[in-house]
């Protein structure tokens, strides 16, 4: 049996030996009190009891801005992914099965170049966490879509590998590491929330109708969403000639974002909030009938308004006359 | 390729946009190898205003018979006119209290009981009396936004237009949210984002600076501001600072 066990007081030595393979980032509290994942300077700014980071760790991987292509005087060359290897030490379960379903997005068939690039440079570390109010999952889960995953035990962490990457983490951190027997693991997590029917998109549920106007399209719910990947290309002259493209987060409640030449497939929010809870709950070819909410209840948390487009799949209470 | 012959200039304004432009000077070099200032009071470059001009930028709300005129004549002597700025657009501070002062009693507070009250009216955006062809929001505008649009008037195009709110921006820096964390009066959700949530950023609310975005939420922001104590004058106040006139019903 392989040593598998961290004591709590070795964390620090154990963060040591992660950095060995990239630039470690973790979770910490930013000046104005903001949870987010950051780099790690020092063990102490360290935040293990985090409920979510406002961003989820997408950020890495799809960055919210990114300069794609650069062209001028007959050529072009394409943005740099500007990737260094990386670690992400404690990442909940949510976040995990998040990167996997972009996984699914970006590197499937035609991989994205500037993802692919970023994502064989990551290493995951995740960690087991509780639910609060906002979450949607109920009970603890383990993520095995991860390199290394934390389970809490008694002072300490079991550590599972779900990879080469986590294997080699383990050996090299084999001396600081004890055996111990394995606790029985917790159900093994995906998507958090099950695929809904997208007729019901088309309910005549009259929350729709309450949600349509109180949205104020801030964009929230998507930016800070796991799963959320639709992007907006543009490009922009510039002075020297040539001109910059670049790639940024797009929301499907904008009213741009089914807007074409001369017409706009979702000219109103109510539209929008149809599409998007189709997206969301009941996925698109070639996701189709798979559900890309992972429950970690940012959607919840975040939005000024309290809409939880899971409301619309519970039947409105019948009003007695 | 022949450079545009442009002329930029201001109307009842600070003069703040149009410093922000000069304030570019890393990139007035490559700007002059696209442009002749033909018309830049401010700068002095040149003064001849009897040309034609592939491209205005004024900034500044029109509010003398002196503005209206130089705007006429610009109009008349643009390929592409250029509403450079919030007040150009929107019509800015300068117009915040159009819709509960009279005019005269302005006038008379900077002038006194003069014999003679110069000639004014309501500050009102160029586009009240032009057709506009292209704008550069903020008060001042981002300096990353001006310099798109001079590089795509010389590229014979317009920059693409970003439609997201401040919120947006705000909250992909993880920024914390002054209006749900510290319920501020943070008009972000109707306020056009580009400027990369700036206030916010450094814990200031957002002021408005940029106008409304495309489709504001307006009747539900000022609900959630109601909500959190502020009193409807107050919230009132606060959105005309940069625009008079908001439409507090208005749900698209």
């Amino acid at each position: 049996m392989a040593n598998n066990f961290l004591k709590i007081s070795r964390l620090d030595q154990f963060l040591e030996t992660l950095r060995l393979f990239g630039e470690l980032h973790a979770p910490t509290v930013s000046e104005s009190g903001v949870h987010r994942f950051s780099p790690l300077e020092d063990p102490d700014e360290l935040h293990l009891d985090y409920r979510r980071t406002q961003i989820p760790p997408k950020k890495y991987l799809f960055p919210f801005r990114e300069e794609i292509l650069h062209y001028g005087g007959g050529g072009y060359r394409e943005g740099h992914s500007s990737a260094g290897d990386l670690v992400i030490f404690g990442v909940h379960s949510c976040d995990l099965e998040g990167i996997a379903y972009l996984d699914r997005v970006f590197l499937a068939d035609r991989p994205d170049p500037g993802y692919a690039a970023r994502r064989s440079r990551l290493t995951l570390v995740g960690i087991a966490c509780e639910p609060d109010d906002f979450c949607f999952c109920t009970a603890a889960t383990e993520s095995a879509s991860c390199d290394l995953f934390l389970s809490a035990g008694q002072d300490g962490y079991h550590i599972t590998s779900y990879s080469a990457r986590g294997s080699a983490l383990l050996s090299a951190a084999d001396h600081l590491l004890e055996e111990r027997a394995a606790q029985p693991s917790p159900a093994i997590s995906g998507p958090c929330y099950p695929a809904q029917d997208p007729e019901l998109r088309f309910s005549d549920h009259p929350l729709w109708q309450k949600f349509a106007s109180t949205c104020v399209s801030c964009g929230a719910c998507s930016v800070c969403c796991p799963t959320c990947y639709c992007f907006d290309v543009r490009e922009y002259p510039t002075l020297s000639g040539g001109g910059t493209r670049i790639r940024e987060w797009d929301n499907c409640l904008f009213a741009t974002h089914g807007e074409v030449a001369g017409a706009n497939f979702r000219p109103d929010r109510l539209d929008r909030l149809r599409y998007r809870f189709l997206h969301k709950y009941c996925g698109f070819t070639p996701l189709q009938g798979m559900s890309s909410c992972v429950g970690c209840g940012r959607c919840k948390e975040f939005c000024p308004v309290d809409i939880d487009l899971r409301e619309l799949t519970v039947a409105p209470e019948k009003v007695e006359p | 390729m022949r450079p545009m012959k442009v002329a930029i200039t201001g109307l009842t304004a600070c003069s703040g946009c149009q410093l922000t432009l000069l304030n570019c000077e890393d990139e007035l070099p490559e700007l002059l190898g696209l442009c002749e200032l033909v018309y830049f009071p401010l700068a002095e470059s040149g003064n001849v205003l009897d040309a034609q001009f592939d491209a205005a930028i004024v900034e500044g709300a029109v509010s003398t018979p002196k503005d209206l005129e130089l705007l006429f004549s610009l109009r008349n002597a643009a390929r592409v006119l250029v509403a450079y700025g919030t007040c150009a657009l929107f019509g800015g501070v300068a117009a915040m209290n159009n819709t509960i002062s009279c005019r005269r009693d302005l006038l008379q507070t900077v002038f006194g009981d003069a014999v003679q009250l110069p000639e004014s009216f309501a500050p009102a955006p160029l586009a009240n009396y032009v057709s506009v062809d292209a704008a550069v929001t903020g008060c001042p505008p981002e300096k990353q936004e001006i310099m798109e649009l001079v590089a795509a008037l010389a590229a014979g195009t317009l920059p693409p237009a970003r439609c997201y709110p401040v919120c947006t921006e705000c909250r992909s820096r993880e920024n914390l949210c002054l209006l749900l964390e510290k319920r501020e009066l943070c008009l972000g959700p109707v306020v056009q984002g580009g400027c990369n949530a700036r206030c916010p950023a450094t814990g200031i609310v957002c002021e408005g600076c940029r106008g409304p975005v495309r489709e504001a939420n307006v009747a539900q922001e000022l609900e959630l501001l109601l909500e959190r104590g502020f009193g409807r004058e107050e919230v009132e106040r606060r959105m005309s600072r940069f625009k008079p006139g908001w439409n507090y019903g208005q749900r698209r």
